[in-house]
């Protein structure tokens, strides 16, 4: 029994970057002037001053129409409606909780914006109110999408659906949210039997898939449910599809469920799981899936 | 480390997997995440090391400088270790904050140091009596995620292996005065002997069992840690094949707990097994790493790293 | 703690007269012969595995009448005296913590070491002793109950004779019993000293003293362990060691510990079952008092009153 140790020199350190088929785009610096004409719009990341539009971060430029965003690929997560996102409970507050998502202010989840056992049309009550902490306490994660946006930039979010809500067993993973493509799904059942919710704030939760049949159970049953052991083979390969995130995260790749199923297709030419923490197997993990994405593409 | 806020169920699912000898990254319990070391990257020390493990970055200088033995040792050098965790590791550090853990890491990095089985001080007497080396070891705590006192005790470990200490010519008296007469030639230099230096294991008890090198999430699931301090080997750090070859054991230098729960005795004994075990790995990973660094720095051909990433 | 200017701390460089003696200069065989002699009993004529809490141990409550709970012990020439103070709440913390905290301090007093005179501030052997004792405190003290405050557990040892922090952890135990803090469990502490193969349970001064010197024989034991323990409930509460020695030694230090602990509980229980029965006779006699001078007022009372009905 001996443990497994692996200290590597700084020159043997691996460059993750992995050349993707698109040319590299061009990079604005703050202070950049991006345009000088006035018929553009400001979006995030920019500013105007003498009659042009600067760059007040160091990114990338997003045109949609006239309006020009500069996106950088550490920002945190600016909310946009309809948004799926993973947040954690840091506070119960009058019928509402704040919820850390990321974003540059903290969110909040109404009580009117949850769903409560006992059917959808019910009042609530005053009980309801002393009762919130029995439904998510500080710590919790949840799932939610966001509502609207208030005027300072904070999030109101909402679970009022059933796939939203608190979350089961699992692992949170933390990635730059300009990582996380904007897809119509982000609640997806992989199949090699893990669930995953990429939110769009970057975090992104592991859970093994569930048998649906418990819901209909009582709540006790589902919160026994909840705490059972989870088995070794879902662990392995919830383990095996955290490691392959890493990788594309060090290779600053786009996520989605694609390109995760790719990178965990071809990351089981490594047998065990711990293997793929060196960096190599994550630039090769990484390389092999960009390959497999270019060729898709291709097609 | 506080701070951290986890679920309930993330922390029965963390529990489970310990149970199961299986972590959420597919690390066995007695596995360690993959470091990345670099040695001489200060200028102006006489050794330095960089060690980076997961999201732990540690930072370590050693000056060397002549002061007057100890009265009852007088035939031994000193050696001091000080931390600074600096506020760029987390803003929880600001002011004093990290003032209690620097002086905890490096109480306990003086204490594994105290034997003379761990680290042998007689090697930096100059003049019995009146002259010694004296080595400040300046820890700096650049990035904390976690199992910081492992981190520390390899980056000390691997910073006093490139440790040189310059030849010392002549010592004569003159008068109550000891005269010293260093030589110019900075490679004119010894190195230490740092073979035996103990290294740190913290394990962290989660649920029924133990685990080494734990994450940050880990470690807010545990209530009690055991850090054991295991001497090293001298035969990992050398390159001559020694024809006695006698394995051995590694030897606890110091054992302390951290956190505020407790632990049943047959669990402490099995810990302090575990840990001997884990240094044993830790210390024989060093020593190959540290090794092939040297090689390659004979041929000149080494380009400094330092803190580009 | 800041710096006392204001005391004059002496020179820097002193150093005792004791260097300068005989005594000092002895090899490591002389002091090591000199702790046992040819019946193997140590030079205060305990037994190897003999710990002092038998015969020379001496404990009490209620040292510090200001304080809310307070103790002394003695073990020979180590004597130690602990205070707990009234919870109070925790001073410059912004953040509500669930758990009550203790905040303890170990002192030694200048004059309580053989060799040299401790400065008035704090050096780092006090603060690691410090932060042993809370270590060792924190398991058996039930947190929960004040939430938010914290505890004081200040121990002062007047005088060094080896064993210091397990005389502190014992004195604090006591201290914060005879204070009425809950606690789940007694809490003991004992320290062993390792020479070679010999193991020193309780060690003095000069035991410790040899232990923590590099042995002349390379690759033998040496060092010091202080484990403190809740022995109902059978958990090690802290765990120190220093020194060299593998894990057999480890091994079998521990359970001389946790055997030594166990033989000390019922010192300490005699002692506060004792600090009780005090309490009660002295109630007792209050309330007897009370009644006797109730009986005598009663009949002054009578008295007057037939006083006034006969006038």
């Amino acid at each position: 029994m001996t443990g497994h140790v692996s200290i590597r020199l700084a020159s043997e350190r691996v460059n993750h970057s992995v050349s993707s088929s698109n040319e590299l785009p061009r990079f604005y610096t703050p202070g950049e002037v991006i345009t000088g004409m006035q018929d553009f719009m400001r979006g995030h990341g920019t500013y105007a001053e003498d009659d042009s539009l600067k760059a007040s971060v160091a990114g990338v430029m997003q045109k949609v129409n006239k309006l020009i965003c500069i996106r950088p690929l550490k920002s945190r997560y600016v909310g946009e409606i309809g948004d799926v996102v993973v947040g954690r409970v840091l506070e119960v507050q009058q019928r509402r909780w704040k919820v850390e998502t990321n974003s540059r202010l903290d969110s909040v989840l109404q009580l009117s914006a949850v769903n409560l056992p006992g059917g959808e049309l019910r009042r609530r009550s005053a009980e309801d109110e002393q009762m919130m902490r029995k439904h998510l306490q500080e710590g919790d994660l949840i799932s939610a999408e966001v509502q609207s946006v208030f005027s300072d930039g904070s999030l109101s979010l909402h679970t009022r659906s059933l796939k939203y809500g608190k979350l089961p067993q699992g692992t949170l993973m933390k990635v730059f949210p300009s990582l996380v493509k904007r897809r119509k799904n982000h609640f997806h059942n992989l199949p090699c039997g893990v669930s995953i919710i990429i939110g769009n704030n970057g975090f992104i939760w592991l859970s093994p898939q569930k048998q649906d049949v418990l819901y209909e159970g009582n709540k006790d049953e589902i919160e026994e449910y909840d705490l059972q052991p989870v088995n070794r083979s879902d662990r392995e390969t919830m383990a095996r599809v955290k490691n392959c995130i890493a990788a594309l995260v060090a290779s600053k790749m786009m996520l989605d469920d694609t390109s995760i199923m790719f990178a965990y297709e071809e990351s089981l030419k490594y047998p065990s799981v711990k293997d793929m923490l060196d960096p190599e197997a994550m630039l090769d993990i990484a390389f092999l899936a960009q390959h497999r994405i270019n060729n898709a593409i291709e097609e | 480390m506080a701070g951290l806020l986890l679920s309930e169920t993330e922390k029965v699912f963390i529990l489970h997997g310990v149970q199961d000898d299986y972590r959420s990254d597919g690390r066995s319990n007695i596995d360690y995440r993959p470091m990345e070391l670099e040695t001489d990257v200060v200028s102006h020390a006489s050794g330095s090391a960089r060690l980076r493990l997961a999201n732990t970055d540690i930072l370590v200088g050693v000056k060397t400088e002549i002061d007057v033995p100890k009265p009852d040792k007088p035939d031994s050098g000193r050696i001091e270790f000080f931390v600074d965790c600096s506020a760029n590791a987390t803003p929880e550090f600001e002011g004093r904050g990290g003032e209690q853990l620097a002086s905890s890491i490096s109480n306990l990095m003086q204490r594994a140091y105290h034997s003379s089985q761990a680290f042998n001080l007689k090697q930096l007497c100059i003049f019995e009596g009146k002259q010694c080396w004296k080595l400040y070891i300046d820890i700096l705590i650049l990035e904390c995620g976690g199992n910081l006192c492992d981190a520390v005790s390899l980056a000390v470990k691997a910073a006093l292996f490139n440790t040189r200490i310059p030849f010392v010519k002549a010592a004569l008296m003159d008068g109550g005065n000891v005269d010293l007469q260093l030589s110019d030639d900075p490679y004119d230099s010894k190195l230490l002997d740092v073979g035996s230096a103990p290294l740190l294991v913290t394990l962290c008890k989660i649920g029924e069992n133990c685990v080494v090198d734990p994450s940050a999430e880990e470690e807010s699931c545990s209530v009690i840690s055991l850090i054991v301090g295991v001497t090293g080997n001298r035969q990992y750090y050398t390159q001559e094949e020694e024809t006695d070859k006698k394995t051995m054991e590694g030897k606890c230098t110091t054992i302390a707990m951290h956190g505020p729960g407790s632990v049943a005795p047959k669990t402490l004994k099995e810990a302090i097994n575990q840990g001997i075990i884990a240094a044993k790995s830790l210390d024989e990973a060093l020593g190959q790493a540290l090794l092939r660094e040297r090689q390659e720095n004979i041929g000149f051909k080494k380009h400094s790293y330092g803190f580009l990433k | 703690m800041p710096l006392d200017y204001r005391r004059f701390n002496g020179p820097e460089d002193s150093v005792s007269y004791k260097r300068f003696t005989k005594d000092y200069l002895k090899s490591y065989s002389e002091l090591y012969n000199n702790l046992i002699d040819e019946k193997g009993r140590r030079k205060d004529g305990r037994a190897l595995e003999e710990a002092r809490s038998m015969c020379m141990f001496f404990a009490r409550t209620d040292m510090v009448s200001q304080a809310k709970g307070s103790a002394y012990i003695e073990l020979k020439k180590t004597k130690a005296v602990c205070s707990v103070f009234d919870p109070r709440e925790i001073p410059h913390q912004n953040e509500f913590s669930q758990l009550g905290q203790l905040f303890c301090e170990v002192k030694f007093a200048p004059f309580s070491c053989p060799n040299q005179r401790r400065t008035h501030a704090p050096d780092a052997d006090e603060k690691a002793l410090s932060v042993a004792l809370r270590q060792a405190l924190e398991p058996t003290v039930c947190r929960h109950l004040f939430p938010n405050y914290q505890i004081d557990v200040f121990v002062y040892i007047l005088e060094n004779d080896g064993s210091c922090l397990a005389a502190a952890i014992n004195a604090a135990g006591l201290a914060l019993a005879n204070a009425a803090v809950p606690m789940y469990d007694i809490i003991t502490a004992c320290s062993v000293a390792v020479i070679g193969e010999k193991m020193f349970v309780d060690p003095t001064e000069a035991e410790e003293h040899l232990a923590m010197m590099t042995p002349e024989k390379e690759g033998t034991n040496h060092g010091i362990i202080t484990m403190s323990m809740l022995s109902e409930l059978k958990q090690v509460s802290d765990f120190t060691q220093i020194g060299s020695m593998d894990t057999d030694c480890v091994t079998k230090a521990i359970e001389i510990l946790e055997k030594e602990c166990e033989n000390i509980v019922p010192n300490i229980q005699k002692v506060l079952v004792l600090n009780v029965v005090q309490c009660i006779e002295q109630r007792k006699q209050l309330e007897e008092e009370a009644k006797e001078r109730e009986q005598a007022l009663n009949a002054k009372m009578e008295e007057w009153k037939q006083l006034l009905n006969s006038g």
